[in-house]
């Protein structure tokens, strides 16, 4: 009885938290029953990315939709920008990017600019602009310039999408809505989404406010010999440097003596 | 058929890297170079992380290099004493060259600095490669041996019998003070640290021209040198970077201890001189190459800062 007090009361805290948290429209705020095929991605040898399936009910028929993936994690990135002395093109300058996401994938019902106010939009963290005001740039080397911000991010968008990493579709083909409620879609996961928390947030807006909102987290994590190799080159690296050097000498002796046995003249 | 690289946190498609181990393999057992200056930003043409290109391509070096070296070694082809002396320079000069490097990357626009010694380096050692074993090719051709021209480096030989420790390597068949390949080891090394790499490319041609000693002893005697300085810098990039990937370096090993032996075979049935006008080519697209980085509108302005540590 006591254990079913301390978790009701630890639900209530945690559903109240989550109201404070998103303070655009607390009062007409709803859950939207949200889930997933699956929870977890494991990556083995043959790993090359993978796709989750979501399903969703949006708590208010006829409501536009933005669902959002990020990771658990953020990264640092250091972007060097090239520019030209005399003849030749050299890195000019350098910034570290802090606070940009490791991962930012958009599926929506319609551009986001017609679904939230950009205020709401900003609040969210919903959409390139949102998340370019969010970064942080630190210039480690060479001049500033007027532009850099814009340059940058438009430069680690690119290098992004190319890795699969960050994309914005507005695309209602893309996100399915049955009955008006129902809705389906799926995620990539590029391979190079590594090991982490990764976190898929529904967000239904009906007429620019929001109505209501849910979240699945997807964990990736690597096993066997992928696990086992990143352990120890992690928490063991002088072990494994040893390791790799002894492998490769004995790889190539052996090599060697089968092809002297095999094919000498 | 993809495969999973763990350090480098990506998928790769296994044949990919399979073939351009085997086509480095080959061109290290063929020319007794590290092949490092063409596998690391091949890598990083397919999208590994430069730090991991580099690292893990020093990792596979000590493979392709202890087959080739073991090969030539059978064939008589090492002057274990020469590669010892060489080495001990090597070591001394790449330990100063580290030095430098650090503190010319304090100043900023290393880099750069790099790129322009590299082209300046790759496009004298390859053209005068290129144009003595072209020489000598046709020279041959007319039928006319007896030519024998003077070598550059004789005369620098000449001022070296008369210092002290003098030795001699049976091998190479010389005669001459320690301190001349010592010498030798420590300019090269010292250049290799400055450029990032093995130092192959300079140290076959070195030997040849320089120190005199015949190409194919040359080779041999350069990759049993390689063997030792690149499991030193694997072990240094897995201990200080954790950037070497274990997987990546087998799979590249896998097709280059094969190419290796081919280009043990291929360097026995070919003259000195074809090998040389081969590696003089190679380094003059090189060098070609990176001058036009230099110069042509990059596709991309902004990209992904280069990590500390370069090929070999």
């Amino acid at each position: 009885m006591k254990r079913l007090l301390t978790l009701l009361a630890a639900l209530f805290l945690a559903s109240s938290g989550l109201g404070l948290a998103q303070t655009t429209a607390p009062a007409d705020q709803q859950k939207v029953v949200t889930s997933a095929s699956k929870h977890l991605i494991e990556i083995g040898l043959s790993y090359h990315g993978d796709q989750i399936h979501f399903f969703g009910v949006s708590p208010v028929r006829d409501c536009d939709l933005i669902i959002r993936l990020t990771a658990e994690k953020s990264e640092e990135v250091k972007l060097s920008v090239k520019g030209r002395v005399g003849p030749f093109w050299m890195s000019v300058k350098q910034y570290d990017v802090t606070d940009a996401p490791f991962v930012y994938k958009i599926h929506s019902t319609k551009p986001i600019e017609q679904i939230v106010s950009p205020e709401t939009a900003q609040e969210l963290e919903l959409g390139y602009a949102a998340v370019q005001k969010k970064m942080k740039l630190h210039l480690a080397r060479g001049e500033a310039a007027p532009d850099d911000a814009d340059k940058v991010f438009k430069g680690l968008v690119k290098i992004k999408e190319e890795a699969n990493l960050y994309n914005i579709v507005a695309d209602p083909a893309r996100l399915e809505i049955a009955e008006g409620q129902l809705y389906k879609h799926y995620f990539r996961f590029p391979p190079a989404a590594t090991e982490g928390r990764y976190v898929v947030e529904s967000f239904a807006f009906k007429d620019k406010q929001l109505v209501g909102s849910g979240k699945d987290v997807i964990e990736i994590k690597k096993v066997g010999l992928e696990h086992w190799l990143t352990d120890v080159s992690q928490n063991h690296p002088l072990l494994y440097g040893i390791m790799a050097v002894l492998i490769a000498l004995g790889a190539g002796l052996l090599v060697g003596m089968i092809f002297r046995k095999g094919g000498h003249h | 058929m993809d495969i999973y690289l763990p350090i480098a946190g990506m998928s790769i498609n296994f044949f990919i890297l399979l073939g351009a181990g085997g086509l480095v393999g080959f061109l290290s057992g063929l020319f007794g170079v590290g092949g490092g200056f063409l596998l690391t930003p091949l890598l990083m043409m397919v999208g590994i992380p430069p730090a991991v290109a580099a690292a893990s391509d020093s990792n596979q070096i000590v493979a392709g290099a202890s087959s080739g070296a073991f090969a030539h070694w059978r064939l008589g082809n090492v002057d274990f004493k020469m590669g010892l002396v060489i080495l001990i320079g090597g070591i001394a000069g790449g330990t100063v060259g580290v030095q430098v490097v650090k503190y010319l990357r304090a100043m900023g626009n290393f880099e750069f600095v790099m790129k322009v010694v590299y082209v300046l380096m790759l496009g004298l050692v390859g053209g005068a490669m290129f144009i003595e074993s072209w020489r000598t090719i046709r020279r041959s051709k007319k039928g006319d041996a007896a030519g024998g021209e003077e070598m550059g480096g004789a005369k620098l030989g000449q001022i070296f019998q008369k210092l002290p420790l003098k030795m001699h390597f049976q091998r190479s068949g010389i005669n001459t003070s320690a301190l001349f390949p010592f010498g030798i080891g420590a300019t090269v090394g010292f250049m290799a640290a400055l450029l990032g790499v093995g130092g192959g490319f300079i140290m076959v041609p070195a030997m040849i021209y320089i120190i005199g000693m015949p190409t194919i002893a040359a080779i041999g005697t350069d990759l049993f040198q390689i063997v030792l300085t690149s499991a030193n810098v694997t072990l240094q990039q897995a201990w200080v970077n954790k950037t070497v990937d274990l997987l990546l370096a087998l799979t590249l090993l896998f097709g280059s201890t094969i190419g290796a032996q081919f280009g043990a075979i291929a360097g026995r049935r070919m003259k000195g001189e074809q090998i040389r006008i081969l590696l003089a080519a190679i380094v003059l697209i090189l060098a070609v190459k990176i001058f036009f980085d230099l110069i042509l509108t990059p596709s991309d302005l902004v990209s992904l800062a280069p990590a500390k540590g370069g090929g070999h």
